[in-house]
């Protein structure tokens, strides 16, 4: 194959033009230089980029949202999209937590409120694939639908809407000064003497996994090509109703996973937990080169992407002589560069 | 010789409506087989009785001399019909080889088997005399000739031993028909492959054509091998013959 005549040596630049992931390199350049100078005029680049506590103030933002992204990224290459992430991150956790209240082991806890999850995944998913509404609409219902139902339950039985479940989670081993630290092999914390909370492992290990799916197995295949032209997959065989519906699930599931974390490591499950990540998730995925339109994107782009929102959200706390509000016009600006840019990209490469 | 396809007979009602009636016609392998008929004959119907997304309502249709009812487009494969449609049923944003063999992976344990893959692509479009320099690029990068080459190269591969193809060179520039009916006459030299070429360019039916059947508002004009068709009446037999004449007449008489 090297000996074809034909084969032009493109080189690394050019081959690399035609990677999804290619806008959000540069993005992730941008922003890391911008926020170095920012932070070194202000005098906080030690805080922000060398203190461990500064580190950790954004990584730990890029893993939570980067596991919603994860599934934002692989629902949008598949065309589709989830508004009730966050939603189901609060009645993840609400759920968790009234298990343990009524006394269910933690670990059985854990399995039951994954079912549920995956369940109310597989619904979405029947739902947008058998009535074929667009899946914006479905899951619109499940952002108001999912938060509802997880406050309706506390208040029912508990009558609050945050539920405290310090006292059913253990404290560390020798007793640490925070209750909350949970001696337990899911949500491994600082109690390990892990630097980073559980959520930064998980994210690092799904993104492997899932790079690779994407990647290298028959379902990454089908998931680009149900997005980008499904009649044509269904038409050579692609099970593209089945793929769909395997999506919202992992949709479902990824923010049960940040659900539970949630209520581990903070000893109560919040009503308002999760609140407008799903539209974070959703920026990521942008950010890092999915096509709203479905059948282009990656699953590394959307991680870069979080990573990219993550240090420009808590930089900015390092940067005093910036206005907060100004933070968000910036990052809408972001945005709306980083989809034309990608939008861009992907044109040259269908010309070629 | 027992032909590859027979339609004995076959109509398709669709409520009150007629859309074929009394079809006959044979194809043989190594053959191809020009279907030809204006918009509205019966062409799409009757590809879709072939590729088993309709049923026939009378007649039957034999396939190497045994009778076949096709209930879903998927028996309709596995017997070993492929059919390339218009659209194609490509993904332009993926690669040549994924696009060649999208739902039928080839896997090595849990992953895909990419060199495999690869090397199959390159050697089954070489076949039909396309040199695909480099099968991991998007299709997109492919010119519409090239395509239409990808899906007939994906369909012989995955066992087609009858090949319909439905107007494959109605949307591309002159150019590209050159090198699509350059593709579709390697495929009759493969020699094991029966062709159902529907076109309504009557030059291009003319080229390649070894037997040709008329369609006209659902019924068979004529049919027969290139000795037994009245060549120099190919046009006048796709409008319709009579009409056509009606029409002249018309004119002239302004």
């Amino acid at each position: 194959m090297a000996s074809d005549e034909r084969i032009r040596d493109i080189g690394l630049i050019r081959r690399s033009i035609s990677r999804p992931e290619l806008g959000s390199v540069f993005g992730l350049i941008i922003i890391v230089i911008t926020f170095m100078t920012l932070t070194s005029i202000s005098g906080t680049f030690g805080a922000m980029w060398l203190n461990p506590i500064g580190i950790q103030a954004w990584v730990e933002l890029a893993a939570f949202v980067g596991i919603l992204a994860i599934g934002a990224s692989l629902l949008m290459i598949a065309g589709e999209f989830d508004l009730s992430m966050g939603a189901n991150i609060a009645l993840a956790g609400h759920s968790f937590a009234i298990f343990l209240l009524f006394g269910v082991p933690i670990e059985l806890a854990i399995i039951l409120t994954f079912i549920e999850l995956a369940f109310l995944g597989f619904v979405i998913g029947v739902i947008v694939v058998r009535t074929g509404l667009p899946s914006f609409i479905v899951t619109l219902a499940f952002w108001f639908a999912s938060r509802g139902f997880a406050v309706f339950l506390s208040q029912t039985f508990f009558n609050q809407s945050r539920l405290s479940v310090k006292a059913n989670l253990k404290p560390p081993p020798g007793g640490g000064e925070d209750p909350t630290l949970i001696d337990n092999i899911f949500a491994f914390d600082k109690a390990f003497g892990v630097p980073f909370d559980a959520e930064v492992y998980y994210f690092i290990i799904l993104v492997f996994i899932v790079a690779f799916i994407t990647n290298r197995t028959p379902y990454g295949n089908w998931i680009y090509a149900s997005g980008g032209d499904p009649v044509a997959a269904r038409a050579v065989g692609v099970p593209v109703a089945r793929v769909k519906i395997s999506l919202f699930m992992i949709s479902t599931s990824l923010a049960c996973l940040l659900g539970i974390l949630t209520v581990m490591t903070s000893g109560a499950s919040d009503p308002k937990a999760g609140d407008f990540r799903e539209l974070h998730a959703i920026a990521a995925a942008v950010i890092g080169g999915c096509a709203l339109t479905g059948g282009y994107g990656s699953v590394v782009g959307a991680v870069l992407g979080a990573l990219i929102f993550a240090i420009a959200s808590r930089g900015i706390n390092f940067v005093p002589f910036i206005d907060n509000n100004l933070f968000r016009v910036m990052l809408g600006m972001l945005i709306l560069g980083s989809a034309l840019l990608n939008q861009f990209l992907r044109d040259r490469i269908v010309k070629g | 010789m027992i032909p590859s396809i027979e339609f004995r007979g076959v109509s398709k009602f669709f409520g009150n409506i007629i859309a074929l009636k009394d079809i006959s016609f044979k194809v043989f392998k190594g053959e191809i087989t020009a279907l030809l008929g204006d918009n509205g004959a019966g062409k799409s119907t009757l590809i879709k009785l072939l590729s088993g997304v309709h049923m026939p309502s009378k007649g039957e249709i034999l396939l190497s001399g045994e009778p076949v009812n096709f209930k879903s487009p998927r028996q309709a494969v596995s017997a070993g019909i492929g059919t390339v449609y218009q659209d194609l049923a490509l993904q332009p944003l993926m690669s040549v080889t994924r696009n060649f063999f999208l739902g039928r992976e080839i896997t090595k344990g849990l992953f895909l088997n990419m060199p495999l893959m690869n090397t199959i692509t390159k050697k089954e479009m070489a076949k039909l005399g396309i040199d695909v320099a480099d099968p991991t690029q998007p299709i997109g990068t492919m010119s519409g000739g090239q395509r239409q080459t990808l899906a007939i190269a994906r369909a012989i591969y995955f066992g087609a031993n009858v090949l319909i193809l439905d107007e494959p060179t109605s949307a591309l520039g002159q150019k590209q028909q050159l090198e699509v009916l350059r593709t579709i006459k390697k495929v009759k030299e493969l020699g094991d492959i029966a062709i159902i070429f529907i076109t309504h360019n009557d030059m291009h039916a003319k080229l390649l054509g070894d037997r040709f059947a008329f369609l006209n508002r659902g019924k068979v004009l004529a049919e027969g091998s290139r000795d037994e068709i009245d060549m120099n009446n190919l046009r006048p037999l796709m409008a319709g013959g009579a009409e056509l004449e009606k029409l002249e007449t018309e004119f002239s008489r302004r």
